[in-house]
């Protein structure tokens, strides 16, 4: 609430009383629930109209490669396509299971406010529930076991945004580990280790875990199936085709990237390869990801110490985007754009972006990579003054 | 007890098995989609 009243006190609106402002979050979740019921019917009326669909509802359990058990009936089936997707992973904490807690389902169906919150896991959904939190006036603290905040991302913006997330107010605990949890006094707590100090205790209404996620494969009868696992994920070749030749799997049970955009994308792939038998292979070179923080971090192919890694010669450019007319004009000061190119070819490795809808931006840098363009390319191309996407381009241009 | 036979069968009907439906069906195949809780995914 504290926001509005700020925002609308730097554009000038005046009257807006703090004090009278208050949030209801019953009707935020209801408001919520209308929009996924209105995306779920649709896809229920898609389905409905394609007569050669047959849903069927119920858990299913293979007891050969070509048998399905759902329910009390069983299928049989020439392929068949797992997209058995993933589950929050259970956390080796002890007391947490009876202490209860939150995944990202529950935590997106309270009706009230919790006062404190403790969030085990500082990856996407740590950092997003974190933040939204912490702005419906909940006491936040979140704990990631690293230095900074979502791992894998450019060490610059993990640490802009870990800023940000600070400056609200949350209660940022960084290379700490989770050594307990429990209740006392009907109040639930978790109790920390930073890496240099002793164990504190916090108390906590709720407890969301957000460290990590496995795949969804509890009674599936993979075994029946001869469908192998690699580190506890299904294991796929390029083809999405498993170790039975005739299943294929996809998306997030697969392991790698866990996001829906990969999901819809292999599921064109494993289609195309089970039905026509295409043999097509998955390409993940440009798959970009988003957190959906205000601002946003987005980012696409690999970041500076991955192209280093892989002996790439890497050349870097950079702009903030406090150096925006646009950015000043909506108070959207903070973040910067990072180009990770090729030294020698100029090629664009990879873009990483923390700002204003940086979820949105960075999808002139996935065309620009998926035509494997260069910074030059990019740096020379018009872009609309003013617009955000000039940052960009000023990032572009100062690839050296 | 019944049995059906379907060329293709896919098991969950989230973001990824969706796609995977429609476009199966729309390249020909009977198509089952096995669905334990919502369609639509979480």
């Amino acid at each position: 609430m504290h926001l509005v009243r700020d925002r609308a006190h730097q554009f000038g609106v005046r009257g807006i009383d703090p004090q009278a402002l208050s949030f209801d979050l019953r009707a935020a979740v209801g408001r919520k629930d209308e929009i996924v019921g209105g995306i779920i019917s649709g896809i229920k009326s898609g389905l409905a109209k394609t007569a050669a669909i047959t849903y069927i509802n119920g858990r299913a359990a293979f007891l050969s490669p070509r048998e399905i058990r759902v329910g009390k009936q069983t299928i049989t089936a020439d392929k068949t396509i797992m997209a058995v997707g993933s589950r929050v992973a259970k956390a080796q904490i002890p007391g947490l299971e009876d202490a209860g807690y939150l995944t990202n389902n529950e935590a997106l169906k309270l009706h009230q406010v919790p006062a404190s919150m403790v969030i085990i896991g500082a990856g996407y959904v740590g950092v997003e529930f974190a933040q939204m939190y912490a702005r419906f006036g909940t006491r936040v603290t979140l704990v990631s076991r690293s230095a900074r905040v979502m791992r894998n991302e450019e060490p610059e913006l993990r640490e802009a945004l870990g800023h940000l997330l600070v400056q609200e107010g949350i209660n940022l605990l960084t290379d700490t580990a989770v050594t307990a949890a429990g209740q006392a006094d009907g109040q639930r707590y978790v109790e920390v280790k930073p890496a240099t100090g002793k164990v504190q205790r916090l108390e906590a209404e709720q407890i969301l875990l957000a460290a990590g996620r496995t795949a969804r494969i509890e009674d599936l009868g993979l075994e029946q199936a001869g469908v192998a696992l690699q580190n506890g994920f299904i294991q796929a070749n390029g083809q999405l085709q498993t170790t039975a030749p005739n299943i294929w799997s996809l998306g997030d049970a697969n392991g790698g990237q866990m996001v829906t955009h990969r999901a819809i994308y292999d599921g064109v792939t494993s289609a195309l390869n089970a039905v026509l038998d295409k043999g097509r292979t998955v390409d993940y070179r440009v798959v970009p990801r988003a957190v959906f923080t205000e601002p946003a971090l987005a980012s696409v192919g690999l970041t500076q110490a991955e192209a280093e890694a892989r002996g790439a010669s890497v050349s870097i450019g950079t702009y903030a985007f406090s150096g925006s007319g646009r950015g000043k004009a909506m108070g959207a000061t903070e973040g910067l754009v990072k180009i990770v190119a090729d030294d020698k070819t100029g090629e664009i490795l990879g873009g990483h972006i923390l700002g204003a809808h940086a979820d949105m931006l960075i999808h002139e840098l996935v065309v620009a990579m998926q035509q494997r363009a260069t910074a030059r390319d990019l740096g020379k191309t018009i872009h609309i003054h003013p617009t955000l996407n000039e940052i960009v381009q000023s990032a572009a241009k100062a690839v050296k | 007890m019944s049995t059906q036979h379907f060329d293709i069968a896919i098991i969950g009907a989230g973001q990824g098995g969706l796609p995977a439906a429609h476009l199966a069906a729309r390249l020909g195949a009977r198509v089952a989609l096995i669905e334990m809780h919502q369609v639509g995914g979480t």
